[in-house]
C-alpha cells in the first residue's frame, strides 16, 4: 500500500507547485482593469431587495448621465463601509451623518456632494412598549422618566438610531449608566429595534423616523403594542460622499459632474422617479462638509470620533 | 478525597457535568421569558417552509454563495497546509527528537496563541484597514486563526502520549526523521484527517460570518435580510447555505477515505483562482493602502495609557468569562444530555437534525431570536452562543458515537443493564475522552465568539471591541486584543493542567 501512495503524493506536490506558480503569476498579471469603474456603496439600512433595486436603478442613471461604468458594492457593516471608502475600495458612498464624518476625517479631501431634501431636518423617534406604562413626552425634560428603563438602540454607528438619541438623552440629564442593565442594548438595525420593543424585550427604543413611518405605512407595526412617545429636534443626517481622487482618475471636473447628476434627478423622468421613490425623497439638494460640524462635535463628545 | 485515593469520575459523567449551568440559565430564562415576540418567532419558523423564490434575489444569493464557498475553500486549503507545518514545529516530541531541545516548540506554540485568540471577524476588519475590500482579506482573516488552531490540535495529538515504538526505535539506533515517520505520524493521521475535514465545515461558517460583518458573499445578503426582518428572503439564503454544507460534508466523507483529501487540499488554489475570475470577485494580489487610519507612534503611546484607564477591565473580563463558561457548559453538556434522554436511534435522528439546524443559524441570528422572547441579559447571550456551538458539538458527538465499538454496550444489555445505563457506560463513556478533548478547543472558539454576540445586553469584552472598532479607537482595540490573547493563553494553560491531572 505505502508504495502506491508515493506517486500520488508526488503528483499532488507537482500540481500544487504548478498551482501556486500559476496563481501568483495570475495575480500579478491582472492589471487593475477596474480603473474606469465608479464603485458606489451605501451603509446598510434598507432591506436587500430594496437595496438591489435602488442601486441598479441608480447605476443605470449614472451610466446614462456620466457615461462611465458603475458598480454597486454591498457592504453590511457601518465600520467596514468607512474603511472601504478610506482605502479606495469605494468611490462614492451614501453615508449616515456619523459614518460620513468618520470617513471624511480618515480621508482628507473627501467632499460631501448632496443630501436628500429630508436630510437637512432629519429626526429620530422614541418608541415605547404599551405595557411599559410610558406616556408620550411633551417636553424634552420629561425624558428623565426613561431612567431605569430597558432601552434599545439600533446599530452602534447609526446617527438616528444611536448618536443623536444618546445626545438628546444626555442633554436632559440621562447618562447611559442610568438605563436598566447599566447601558442600552443594540438591536443591530432600525427594523430590529421596532421588533424588540414591540415584543417587550425592551421597554423603549430609538430609531430613524423615516424607517418608522414606512413600517407604519406598510402595516408592519402593531399600534396596540408600540407607540411613539417622543420625536427629537431636527438635525442633519445622510449624505453622498466622494473620494478626493475622482477628478484625477476620471478627468477634470468629474466630481462636479457626479454632483450635478445627483442633483438633477427628477421625479418627472421614469428612472429618476424610481430612484427618488426608493430613497424616500422628492429630490437631492446640495450639501457641504461644514453642514456636518454639529454631528462631528456630538460624535467627539460621545467618543464615536477620536 | 476521591481524587486522592486515585479514583476518577467516569468520563461519561465528566461530559455531562458542565450541564449544571443549564440550571441557572433555565431559571434565568424562565424569569425573563415573555410571549411578546411569539408572533415574530412564529413568522421566522413559518418562513422556513416558504422561502422567497424571487428570481433577482436568488441570483444575488447564488453569486454570494459562490463567493462564500470560494473564500472558505481557499482559506481551508491554505490554513491546512500552513497549520500542518506549524503543528509539526510546535510538537515538543518532534522538536526534541530532532534537536534535543524542548523550548523552541513551546515558544512557537505560545507565540501562536494570540493568532488564535482573535476572532476572524476582528482579523477581517483589521486587515480591511490595510488592504481595502479585497477577496484576500476574508481569506487571510480565516487563514490566520485556523492555521494556529490546527497547529495546536496537531501538536497536542503528537505530544499526548509518547509511543513506546518511538523510544524502542530510538534505542535501536533508527535515524530521528525515519523514526518519527514510522512511529509517531501514522497513529495520529486518522484523527488529524478527521479534524481537517471538519475544519472545512467551520471555514464555510466563518466565511458566512465574515460576510455578515461586511466582507461580502452570502453573509452580506443574509445580514441585509436579517436586519430588515425579511425572514422569507433570509431562509432562501439559509437553505442555500444548508445545501452547500451538506454537499461539502458528503464530499469530505467520500474523499477522506482515500488520499483524495490531500489532493483536494493542494489543487484548490488553482480552481478557486479561475472561479473567482468568472465571478468578478477581486482576488488580485492585495496592495497596501496608503496612509494608516491610526495616529502616529507618539500619540499612540499617550493614547494607550488613556485607553487603559478609561476601560472598566474587571467588569468586562468578568462578564466575558461568565458568558464563555455558561455557553461552554451548554455546548458541551447539551448533546450528551439529549442523547441520554433519547438513546434510541429514531429520536437520535431528530436530535441530529436539530444540531444541523443550530449549526446553520449564525450566532447573531440566534441571539436576535432569543432576544425577541426574553429580556436582554447575559443569559440570552450565553444561550445564543451555547446553542450555536452545541450544534457543532452535537455533530462531533454523533461522529464519535458512531465509531464506538458496540460490543461493550451489547454485553451490558445482555447482562441485564437498563438501556440508559448501558448506553451511558457502554457507548458514551468510551466516546467521552475524544469528545472532551475537542470540547477544550470549542471553549477556545466560544471565548472568541463572545465578540459576535456582544450586542446582546451590551456586555463584555466583545461588545467593547465592537464599540472600539466602530469608533476607530485603535488604542482600545489594541488593548482588547491583548486581553483576549492573555485570556486564551490562560485557558490553554488551564486545559493542559487539567489534561495532566486526568
Amino acid at each position: 500500500m505505502p508504495r502506491r501512495v508515493q506517486p500520488a503524493v508526488m503528483v499532488a506536490g507537482f500540481i500544487s507547485a504548478l498551482t501556486f506558480g500559476s496563481s501568483v503569476v495570475g495575480c500579478s498579471s491582472t492589471t487593475p482593469s477596474s480603473i474606469q469603474v465608479l464603485k458606489i456603496g451605501a451603509i446598510p439600512d434598507q432591506n436587500p431587495e430594496r437595496l438591489n433595486r435602488l442601486y441598479e436603478a441608480l447605476s443605470d442613471e449614472l451610466l446614462a448621465s456620466l457615461d462611465i461604468d458603475v458598480q454597486y458594492v454591498p457592504v453590511s457593516n457601518y465600520a467596514a463601509a468607512v474603511s472601504a471608502f478610506r482605502s479606495g475600495s469605494l468611490d462614492l458612498v451614501w453615508f449616515g451623518g456619523l459614518t460620513g464624518v468618520q470617513a471624511r476625517l480618515q480621508t482628507p479631501g473627501a467632499t460631501v456632494l448632496a443630501q436628500r431634501d429630508i436630510d437637512a431636518e432629519f429626526t429620530s423617534v422614541f418608541i415605547a412598549n404599551g405595557a411599559s406604562g410610558l406616556r408620550p413626552i411633551t417636553s424634552a425634560d420629561q425624558l428623565v422618566q426613561l431612567k431605569g428603563r430597558r432601552m434599545a438602540f439600533g446599530s452602534e454607528s447609526s446617527t438616528s438610531g444611536r448618536l443623536m438619541p444618546q445626545f438628546f438623552l444626555g442633554e436632559n440629564g440621562i447618562t447611559m449608566t442610568d438605563l436598566a442593565g447599566g447601558g442600552p442594548g443594540f438591536s443591530g438595525s432600525h427594523d430590529a429595534t421596532i421588533a424588540v420593543v414591540q415584543s417587550g424585550a425592551y421597554e423603549v427604543g430609538a430609531l430613524n423616523a423615516q424607517v418608522w413611518q414606512s413600517n407604519v405605512d406598510e402595516g408592519r407595526v402593531d399600534s396596540e403594542k408600540v407607540v411613539v412617545i417622543w420625536r427629537t429636534p431636527p438635525y442633519v443626517d445622510y449624505h453622498w460622499l466622494a473620494r478626493p481622487d475622482l477628478d484625477a482618475r476620471f478627468g477634470e471636473g468629474f466630481t462636479g459632474r457626479v454632483q450635478n447628476a445627483l442633483l438633477s434627478l427628477s421625479p418627472t423622468t421614469e428612472r429618476g422617479a424610481v430612484v427618488l421613490e426608493l430613497f424616500g425623497a422628492k429630490r437631492f439638494i446640495p450639501a457641504q462638509n461644514k453642514d456636518y460640524s454639529k454631528i462631528e462635535a456630538v460624535g467627539r463628545q460621545l467618543g464615536k470620533i477620536r | 478525597m476521591a481524587l486522592q485515593r486515585g479514583l476518577k469520575p467516569a468520563p461519561a459523567l465528566m461530559a455531562l457535568a458542565p450541564g449544571l449551568v443549564l440550571l441557572p440559565l433555565g431559571l434565568g430564562l424562565l424569569r425573563d421569558l415573555h410571549a411578546g415576540g411569539a408572533e415574530q418567532i412564529g413568522r421566522f419558523w413559518l418562513a422556513a417552509f416558504q422561502p422567497s423564490l424571487e428570481r433577482s434575489l436568488l441570483t444575488h444569493q447564488l453569486t454570494g454563495l459562490q463567493v462564500t464557498a470560494l473564500t472558505a475553500l481557499l482559506a481551508w486549503s491554505l490554513s491546512s497546509c500552513i497549520g500542518l507545518v506549524l503543528g509539526l514545529l510546535c510538537s515538543t516530541t518532534i522538536v526534541s527528537t530532532l534537536t534535543g531541545l524542548r523550548w523552541p516548540a513551546l515558544m512557537l506554540r505560545r507565540c501562536l496563541s494570540p493568532l488564535r485568540s482573535i476572532h476572524e471577524m476582528v482579523w477581517g476588519l483589521l486587515l480591511l484597514q490595510l488592504f481595502g475590500l479585497n477577496g484576500w482579506v476574508a481569506v487571510l482573516a480565516i487563514v490566520l486563526p485556523y492555521s494556529a488552531l490546527l497547529a495546536r490540535v496537531l501538536a497536542d495529538q503528537l505530544d499526548r502520549h509518547e509511543p513506546l515504538a518511538l523510544t524502542a526505535l530510538r534505542c535501536a539506533g533508527v535515524p530521528a526523521v525515519a523514526n518519527l515517520f514510522t512511529s509517531l505520524i501514522p497513529p495520529v493521521a486518522t484523527a488529524i484527517r478527521d479534524h481537517i475535514g471538519h475544519r472545512l465545515d467551520c471555514a464555510l461558517r466563518s466565511a458566512l460570518l465574515l460576510g455578515i460583518f461586511g466582507l461580502g458573499g452570502l453573509g452580506t445578503e443574509l445580514m441585509f435580510s436579517m436586519q430588515s426582518l425579511r425572514f422569507r428572503e433570509l431562509w432562501s439564503g439559509l437553505w442555500l447555505m444548508a445545501l452547500l454544507l451538506a454537499l461539502v460534508n458528503l464530499l469530505i466523507r467520500r474523499l477522506s477515505a482515500g488520499h483524495g483529501l490531500l489532493l483536494l487540499l493542494l489543487a484548490l488554489p488553482l480552481v478557486t483562482m479561475q472561479w473567482s475570475r468568472s465571478l468578478h470577485h477581486d482576488l488580485s494580489l492585495p496592495r497596501w493602502v496608503d496612509g494608516a487610519p491610526w495616529a502616529s507612534s507618539a500619540q499612540w503611546i499617550e493614547g494607550m495609557s488613556q485607553a487603559w484607564i478609561e476601560t472598566p477591565w474587571l467588569e468586562l473580563v468578568g462578564e466575558t468569562l461568565l458568558i464563555t463558561l455558561l455557553a461552554s457548559g451548554v455546548a458541551i453538556a447539551l448533546p450528551p444530555l439529549l442523547r441520554l434522554i433519547a438513546p434510541a436511534p429514531g429520536p437520535g435522528r431528530i436530535v441530529k437534525a436539530g444540531w444541523l439546524l443550530m449549526r446553520l443559524l449564525p450566532a447573531p441570528l440566534t441571539a436576535l431570536l432569543l432576544m425577541l422572547a426574553s429580556k436582554p441579559t447575559i443569559t440570552v447571550a450565553a444561550l445564543a452562543l451555547g446553542l450555536h456551538h452545541s450544534g457543532v458539538m452535537g455533530l462531533v458527538l454523533e461522529d464519535g458515537l458512531a465509531r464506538v465499538d458496540d460490543r461493550e454496550h451489547q454485553a451490558m444489555v445482555a447482562l441485564g443493564a437498563r438501556p440508559r445505563s448501558a448506553w451511558l457506560f457502554g457507548v458514551l463513556s468510551p466516546a467521552s475522552k475524544r469528545y472532551l478533548a475537542y470540547a477544550a478547543y470549542r471553549s477556545d472558539v466560544i471565548l472568541r465568539d463572545t465578540a459576535v454576540v456582544g450586542l446582546v445586553g451590551g456586555a463584555g469584552l466583545g461588545w467593547q471591541l465592537m464599540e472600539a472598532l466602530s469608533s476607530f479607537h485603535w488604542q482600545q482595540v489594541g488593548w482588547l486584543v491583548l486581553v483576549y490573547a492573555a485570556l486564551t493563553l490562560l485557558g490553554e494553560l488551564l486545559c493542559e493542567r487539567l489534561q495532566e491531572m486526568t
